[in-house]
């Protein structure tokens, strides 16, 4: 077995770089930037999810002590990007981003309806709660059950005719309609919550009337750069976004969003710096969430477990003004090799706030309901559940007709299993007790598309031989600028020590958001070439100093020194190489993209998880006790950082199946979970041992490094093993997420 | 400990007389007699002085003697964070939620977000800046870094400072009863077992925390 | 957050002179529940009597009772070597509710006092009868799975209009219940005890008023009289996640056992009504019985004879049920 693939492997895995500063509290993160002149501001929020407001009473709230501004509809400033406000108000068509204080429309609880300045925080916030704010509603919708019928296809996949959301079918119906064995099951999940530690916070600075600076928590400085310039029309140099400490997204940070707007507008309103954190509260009504989605599964075999035919059905929330796509279905036509495939994908509009992506997005809702499915299928078969996999398993891809560029699922499974003890586990459900309590496993597969985008990189030798590397990527948690250094000090035979990479700030060479799983694949290819290449620079400088370089060797590069060849005792330090060329930095910036291998390959992440549960058979509490979860995402960059998300990506998994949910009191269309104590995520005690193997080969086809992402796949599927496991302890199969005591007593 | 002069502005004094006079007149105009927060008034180190808008107070933080005028309604971690620049205290939720303000207050893990600062007058502040012998970090700020107890960092001053004081409580004895008195430090990024595999690690050397 | 004043008193005499005369001052002592109502606007207090410094730190056992401080840590309390051999319940209690800060700040009176954590409550924008008298109780048709099953009594009567659905959060509460505690109160006319049953309130009137605490009044100490359950207490807490959460429904439930025959029982409940649930017959039903699980389970049923559901929280009549059973037997000690 490969060295990696060992739970605590002796490997020269790095600590993360910016280990020192998290560990001291001196990492600075959004909010934390000293800027002089700061003024506080605190948003005030619709409490009605349709309808206008009639009246902003904000006297009060100015006469308050300390107050600069109290900004709404009636006052704020023009945003030269947005088209001039209408009279009257107008709701604007679908797929109009919600553009904050530019109307009296509501359409969503908890929107912002105003904002207060003032010179300090407690100032801001009392002065909020002066405002008074009178409205007309309307009848507003945000029960999805109630109002499924209006769920329709898309606008956007109406009018592309190459969207992946559109229906999809392959194969024959009759085969799932007659087949030996079938089941249909619906599964729902509830509107779910990032919840990240650190709340959305944003310091706006307008450094000029035409220059602004902003700290703002995001996942992507350079797209907020760009939408921020486009909204205030100035050149993308003249904003500058800074995003260098994240604490944690999964999502949420992916768009600009309305506070963000708010704050920036805000600053330009009174001429100072504005610093705007989101209270808790205010996070489950800003910045997306995972939509409810309701999904039918039909799934047929013949008696020896073949597959028949999988007909996958989603229906997930949308606002009323914008489409939020994800790939709930898409699994269902790539995972297993079924002749017959369907899939059917709708958006129900309601009066909320546009859902967003959520770690594993659509994926993790998606394979909830197959990989429930499977386990039911499989149970009616009397299969065991990863037989019953593996006699499915898709050699290529059924969807595309296009082979994988890599997969190692079946040595996932078979690695999982092993490891599990998955082969001394007994079929028949709540049969098997410990100390009073059913003891249950149950597995999952997990696979996630592969994203790459086009990025670039810039490295910079130092006189002294240490290196720089920027990109304007992110570290939202995976460990980032750790991955990157791995990558750069390998390139270049040096201590990892001796490089310093730059991210998180738009002034650095072009990447994507920190999204999809796409920073490996994506930025450390870029981080690759240009290394590569400032390799070449210094081959070919060394060349110059010496007479063995004209053996016609192979030349090599290690200990912070080029060797004319693999044999060469005697090496030339970099710093040498600078000082002989009189060089004071040697900088090189290349991008990196796909090619057409794209066309060539059908390109996914593979996974797998294997659950234990115990449930206390009077309370119906559910605890996972243990977990192991398997990976193939290609070469692991860094195992130390990798197997840590995937920890996290399994207890994200365990918060999804068992506890987090997002309550809405319909006759308000507001949420009643709205912190910590009622909206709960897993703690401490909730979080068993978690093993985590990965195959670790190249997938030689997708990209220079011949790595895939790991933050989407490590979640998905977690929340269908856990629902498997819960079925095996207890007979009871739990379509409606989350697992509670309440539906298991 | 000496108090720390430069932490007063040079018009401190001039503004601790103000905010006497106007305390008594304050304490004049009410029907009660608080014979003891009128003694208090004249005596700062008694307790902190002043009046519904702005009130002197004194806490150590981090060894360091402050003495300090604020909003009567700031909490120990707006303290911490918006005036002091210790932002390595987080706020995380703001209603005592989640752990990610905790710091020591006299030596026992608090919430810096649902303690007023002005009642910790006359306190021992401890922050995860303090933690570290300068440049040499706490062997359990080493732990987390080898065993990855974090990921976006976030969580992480308000869990290391609680499993340092998890630890000195007596109650790392297991890892079964590290996550329970843990449990008031949420972490979104998903590190719980790392974090416990590091603080189980520091109490087992037996280093001391 | 309104502008308040701060004030520091030092005797006991003195805090309750500074509340009596001042109406919209409040009490604070950990702050853990205050803080939290204050930064939402719920409480808005003009002064802050902060009596963290009055002299209500002593734990005691005098006579036959543990006498315990108003201002005694619950941290504290859960590790105090009387309460842990004489009463463990509490201790267990104690350890079951909030985390490892929340107790270093939260006081026993404090705890007493702790405001339900119903969603209606906690924001301004919805109705709540508690927070806002006749504004309506939004929970009663809204979301209200951790609410309330008793109202008015063993099967007296179910909800009444204009009233609250909400549940005491409290775990120390239940067990303080269960072992018939007294509580000490120090007010304007001095000092006074009042038994835990009646120390919380039902909502059916006034649904704003948690306790029957008067104007000024300052819980300064509680009294558990000694007692034979050591051995055979347990505190079971069923809730939606393993820790830091409130209970969807627990159980204290202290048995005094000899010869393999329960002799005396208590048990209340949490998670069910407005204020801790004391289980009243159950001396009666257990009294000379061998312990088993079929005894227990008629217990059980017999208790939840009154329990009326919501239309989101009919679980929890089988689970407070099936949790009365599991602490019984593990109080019991038979598996």
């Amino acid at each position: 077995m490969n060295r990696k693939s060992l739970d605590n492997p002796s490997d020269n895995s790095l600590s993360r770089v910016d280990g020192a500063v998290k560990v001291t509290g001196t990492a600075t993160y959004s909010a934390e930037y000293v800027v002089p002149e700061l003024a506080h501001a605190v948003l005030v929020t619709s409490t009605i999810a349709k309808g206008s407001i009639t009246a902003i009473e904000s006297q009060e709230a100015e006469a308050a002590p300390g107050v600069l501004a109290v900004i709404s509809h009636l006052n704020a400033i023009e945003v030269p990007g947005w088209p001039a406000r209408k009279q009257p108000a107008e709701r604007a068509p679908v797929g109009t981003a919600f553009r904050v204080f530019y109307d009296p429309l509501i359409y969503f609880d908890g929107q912002p309806v105003a904002m207060v300045v003032a010179g300090t925080r407690e100032q801001a916030v009392h002065a909020a709660s002066l405002v008074r704010v009178t409205y007309r509603k309307e009848i507003h919708q945000t029960h999805f059950e109630k109002n499924t019928s209006k769920a329709g296809i898309p606008l956007n996949v109406q009018r592309a005719k190459n969207s992946p959301f559109q229906d999809y079918a392959r194969g024959d119906a009759a085969a799932l309609t007659n087949a030996e064995v079938r089941i249909e099951a619906e599964y729902t999940i509830p509107t779910q919550h990032h919840q990240p530690l650190e709340p959305h916070a944003i310091i706006a600075v307008w450094e000029a009337d035409d220059k602004l600076t902003v700290y703002d928590k995001n996942q992507g400085v350079k797209s907020a750069q760009g939408q921020l310039a486009q909204a205030f029309k100035l050149p993308r140099e003249k904003v500058q976004v800074v995003a260098t400490y994240i604490g944690g997204a999964f999502g949420s940070g992916i768009r600009v969003w309305p506070h963000t707007m708010a704050a920036v507008m805000a600053a330009k309103q009174v001429k100072r710096p504005v610093k705007l954190v989101l209270g808790r509260e205010q996070m489950f009504t800003s910045v997306g969430y995972r939509p409810y989605t309701v999904q039918k599964l039909t799934l047929g075999a013949s008696k020896t477990g073949q597959l028949a035919g999988i007909m996958h059905e989603g229906t997930g929330q949308t606002s009323a003004y914008e489409e939020h796509l994800e790939r709930t279905v898409l699994a269902s036509r790539a995972l297993y090799a079924s002749a017959y495939a369907a899939t059917r994908y709708r958006l129900l509009p309601l009066d909320v706030n546009t859902p967003t992506w959520m770690r594993g997005p659509g994926d993790a809702t998606g394979m909830f309901a197959l990989e429930s499915a499977m386990d039911e299928l499989a149970f009616a078969l009397k299969m065991d559940p990863l037989e019953f996999r593996l006699k499915n398993y898709a050699e290529s891809d059924p969807e595309r007709n296009l082979p994988w560029s890599a997969k190692s699922l079946r040595e996932c499974y078979e690695l999982g299993a092993e490891k599990f003890g998955w082969k001394n586990r007994m079929q028949e459900p709540r049969s098997v007790k410990r100390g009073g309590m059913l003891l249950g496993s149950g597995m999952a597969s997990s696979l996630y598309g592969f994203h790459r985008h086009p990025s670039k990189a810039r490295a910079l030798m130092q006189a002294d031989g240490s290196v720089i590397v920027q990109s304007a990527t992110m570290d939202i948690g995976p460990g980032t600028g750790t991955a990157m250094t791995r990558i750069a000090a390998k390139v270049l035979g040096v201590n990892a020590k001796k490089i310093r990479f730059e991210l998180g700030h738009s002034a650095l060479p072009d990447a994507p958001g920190q999204n999809g799983s796409s920073t490996i694949p994506s930025v450390g290819s870029a981080v690759h070439v240009v290394c590569e290449a400032l390799k070449s620079k210094l081959v070919t400088l060394a060349g110059e100093m010496s007479e063995r370089f004209r053996s016609g060797g192979q030349p090599v590069v290690r200990n912070g020194q080029v060797f004319s060849s693999g044999e060469d005792k005697e090496g030339i330090n970099y710093s040498d190489i600078l000082k002989y060329h009189q060089l004071k930095e040697l900088e090189v910036t290349e991008e990196s993209k796909s090619g057409a291998e794209r066309d060539q390959y059908s390109m996914y992440s593979f996974g797998c998880h294997f659950v234990e549960v115990e449930v206390d058979p009077l309370t119906g509490e559910v605890r996972v006790t243990r977990v192991v979860t398997c990976a193939d995402v290609g070469t692991i960059i860094n195992y130390k950082t990798a197997r840590s998300q995937s920890i996290g990506g399994v207890v994200g998994g365990i918060g999804m199946a068992l506890m987090e949910h997002s309550a809405m009191d319909h006759r308000f269309g507001r949420y009643v979970t709205n912190d910590f104590a009622s909206y709960h995520i897993p703690v401490h005690a909730d979080v068993p041992p978690i093993e985590v193997y990965y195959i670790d080969k190249p997938d030689v086809h997708v990209n220079p490094i011949g790595s895939k992402g790991l933050g989407e796949i490590a979640i998905v599927g977690v929340a269908g093993a856990i629902a498997n496991a819960v079925f095996h302890a207890t007979g009871k199969r739990v379509r409606e997420l989350p697992i509670t005591p309440d539906k298991l007593i | 400990m000496e108090p720390d002069r430069d932490a007063i502005p040079p018009d401190a004094e001039n503004e601790d007389r103000r905010f006497f006079l106007k305390q008594s007149m304050f304490i004049a105009g009410l029907s009660m007699a608080p014979a003891d927060f009128l003694q208090a008034a004249l005596a700062p180190d008694d307790g902190p002085v002043g009046n519904a808008v702005k009130v002197k107070l004194s806490l150590t933080v981090n060894g360091k003697r402050k003495r300090i005028t604020i909003d009567p309604r700031m909490t120990l971690l707006d303290l911490l964070r918006e005036n002091l620049g210790l932002t390595g205290t987080k706020k995380g939720c703001d209603f005592g939620q989640c752990g990610a303000c905790t710091v020591h207050v006299d030596g026992r893990r608090t919430l810096s977000c649902l303690t007023f600062a002005v009642m910790q007058h006359g306190a021992k502040i401890t922050t995860i800046e303090g933690l570290s012998d300068g440049e040499k970090l706490h062997p359990l700020q080493e732990a987390f870094i080898k065993h990855d107890g974090f990921q976006c960092g976030y969580c992480t001053p308000g869990q290391i400072m609680s499993g340092v004081a998890c630890i000195r409580e007596g109650c790392a004895g297991s890892a079964g009863e590290v996550r329970e008195y843990m449990s008031g430090n949420l972490c979104r990024c998903g590190a719980y077992p790392n974090i416990v595999d590091a603080i189980l690690e520091v109490k087992k050397e037996g280093l001391k925390v | 957050m309104k502008p308040f004043q701060y004030l520091r008193p030092k005797t006991v005499q003195e805090a309750v002179t500074m509340a009596t005369d001042n109406p919209e001052a409040q009490y604070i002592a950990g702050g853990t529940n205050l803080v939290d109502l204050m930064k939402r606007g719920i409480a808005s207090p003009s002064k802050l009597i902060d009596i963290n410094h009055l002299p209500l730190k002593k734990i005691e056992h005098r006579y036959d009772r543990l006498r315990i401080g108003a201002l005694v840590l619950n941290s504290d309390l859960a590790q105090h070597k009387a309460v842990l051999t004489r009463q463990p319940l509490l201790a267990q209690a104690l350890l079951a509710g909030a985390s490892g800060q929340l107790r270093n700040m939260a006081t026993v009176g404090g705890n007493l006092l702790q405001r339900t954590r119903c969603s209606y409550f906690y924001d301004l924008a919805l109705p709540c009868n508690k927070r806002k008298p006749g504004a309506g109780c939004g929970a009663e048709e809204g979301i209200n799975r951790t609410h309330a099953i008793f109202f008015a009594g063993n099967g007296f009567g179910g909800i009444e209009k204009s009233s609250c659905i909400a549940v005491h959060p409290s775990d120390m509460c239940v067990a303080l219940t269960a072992l018939e505690t007294t509580v000490v109160i120090n007010g304007p006319d001095g000092e006074r005890r009042v038994m835990m049953k009646d120390f919380h309130r039902l909502s059916t009137q006034q649904p704003e008023l948690d306790t029957n605490l008067g104007p000024g009044e300052l819980v300064t100490a509680i009294e558990v009289v000694d007692n034979a359950f050591a051995k055979h207490s347990h505190y079971l807490k069923v809730r939606d996640r393993a820790s830091y959460a409130f209970a969807l429904v627990s159980v204290a439930a202290a048995l005094q056992m000899d010869g393999g025959r329960i002799w005396d029982a208590r048990m209340a409940l949490g998670g069910v009504a407005h204020k801790p649930w004391r289980y009243w017959s159950i001396d009666l039903m257990l009294r000379g019985q061998v312990p088993s699980e079929k005894l227990f389970r008629e217990v059980a049923e017999h208790e939840m004879e009154g329990a009326k559901a919501t239309a989101q929280n009919a679980f929890k009549i089988k689970l407070a049920s099936n949790a009365m059973v599991a602490a019984l037997k593990t109080a019991a000690g038979i598996s």
